[in-house]
């Protein structure tokens, strides 16, 4: 046999691939064959090295993060037009009972009616909610860190079709993470954070037809939330920081502070 | 299939992969953000092409994945290394021949794991790619033949090839031994 077959074939019966005839043909020919075994024997033992010291690269657990994370939204960074199409599906594919629903809120959503806009707050306060949530577990909190915001308006501006009011609070205690794109309402929205003490606030900024509106303040499952619109943008915040603080924050953000 | 079975179902399939598809990614890139990156890109479009999926084990299907997408990565920004992965026709003689009455076991055993790993990073890339298929994630010939889009003719080739290369690299003294004295060469290497 060739040399070079027969290194194949040596690997192939090492590695337990060869067919029986073959296999049996070959442990028949160790037994005469000294040197095939001596062959076989260092085949074996590079393997068992590999096996044994070759250092397997298991998954970082912040790689884990990211890849949970974009799974469980089912969403890639793609263009702006599919995020919100994939958005609107999700939402879909998730309530299935609310599709109805849904579909007559948009429908009569031109007339926009005040009893239905309390049922596409709700809505949207579940999904505000949603996203909180998602973000401070995955810890994946954002996609661009900076405390600075003339970094991170630009950055957000050129990843979303509007550019959204970027803040850093001037109130004590509190830290400007940076700002990520999540999605909301069926579209691509800006999310800011910051640290207050050691709690996390998010806020989401999203150009909206509506007029202005004063902030209106509440508590869904122990987190509080407060919801405005001024100079044709919505404003939504979220945080588990006491109800005093919160309200700081969120005067901070609605009224002063560096603004660019 | 609702949109939340799916997530739901390619959750299943895919995660479970997650080390297996990083430790061929991080093989390939030799780099720890680039593999993290090639990762993410690749379940991005694992999840994109799942309908492709038959069958019930993923893992040669998702690492096929991350293996395309390696070798897209590697041609876009290192292209000197994604030479030959998609050759198909390996020349039978570069096959090193094997090395017959040698003490292999000695200097293998006594390479570290430091230098065990050089020598890996320092094959070539389809090389490097069999290899780490076979000994460190034990797929088969067949399912790594899928992988790499390559017959199993070759697999064989590569496999031969890569461990005569990474003999080479461990035991840089054992290799051009003519004269077939094994005792004594045993009793020198010992001592």
């Amino acid at each position: 046999m060739k040399p070079e077959l027969e290194a194949l074939q040596l690997n192939a019966f090492v590695d337990g691939e060869l067919d029986l005839s073959s296999q049996l043909e070959i442990e028949a020919r160790m037994r005469e064959d000294a040197g095939l075994r001596a062959q076989v024997e260092g085949l074996r033992q590079l393997r068992e090295a590999l096996r044994d010291d070759a250092g397997y690269h298991a998954a970082p657990a912040a790689l884990r993060r990211r890849v949970a994370t974009m799974v469980a939204l089912q969403l890639p960074m793609p263009t702006r037009q599919r995020a919100g199409n994939v958005a609107a599906q999700r939402w879909l594919g998730w309530r299935p009972m609310v599709v109805a629903f849904g579909l007559m809120t948009a429908l009569v959503l031109a007339i926009a009616p005040p009893w239905l806009r309390s049922a596409r707050d709700s809505r949207l306060r579940e999904e505000v909610l949603a996203s909180h949530v998602r973000a401070t577990l995955s810890q994946h909190l954002v996609d661009l860190a900076s405390s600075d915001h003339h970094v991170v308006k630009p950055w957000l501006s050129a990843r979303l079709d509007f550019s959204p009011p970027v803040r850093e609070l001037q109130i004590p205690g509190s830290v400007f993470l940076g700002g990520r794109v999540d999605y909301l309402d069926g579209r691509p929205v800006a999310a800011l954070v910051y640290r207050q003490g050691e709690h996390i606030v998010n806020s989401f900024v999203w150009p909206t037809r509506g007029g202005d509106s004063t902030a209106v303040f509440w508590t869904e499952r122990g987190f509080q939330m407060a919801h405005w619109s001024r100079g044709g943008m919505n404003h939504w915040v979220i945080s588990d920081v006491n109800r005093q603080e919160f309200e700081a924050v969120v005067r901070g953000l609605a009224q002063g502070g560096a603004e660019t | 299939m609702s949109d939340e079975e799916n997530r739901r179902h390619f959750e299943a399939l895919a995660l479970p992969h997650l080390d297996a598809a990083y430790n061929l990614a991080r093989w390939l890139t030799r780099n720890d953000q680039d593999a993290q990156d090639v990762v993410q890109e690749a379940f991005l479009r694992a999840m994109r092409y799942m309908g492709s999926f038959r069958g019930s084990n993923a893992r040669p299907w998702l690492l096929q994945v991350v293996r395309n997408t390696c070798f897209s990565w590697l041609k876009d920004n290192r292209p000197a290394e994604a030479v030959g992965f998609d050759e198909n026709d390996e020349a039978m003689h570069e096959i090193a021949a094997p090395i017959a009455d040698e003490p292999h076991s000695m200097a293998v055993r006594n390479s570290d794991r430091e230098q065990i790993d050089l020598a890996i990073a320092a094959l070539p890339a389809v090389y490097r790619e069999v290899l780490v298929l076979r000994e460190l994630e034990d797929l088969s010939y067949n399912d790594i033949a899928r992988i790499a889009g390559i017959p199993v003719g070759t697999v064989m080739s590569r496999l031969a090839r890569a461990r005569g290369l990474l003999r080479q690299a461990l035991m840089p003294d054992a290799r051009p031994v003519l004269r077939t004295v094994p005792r004594v060469a045993q009793g020198a290497k010992q001592s």
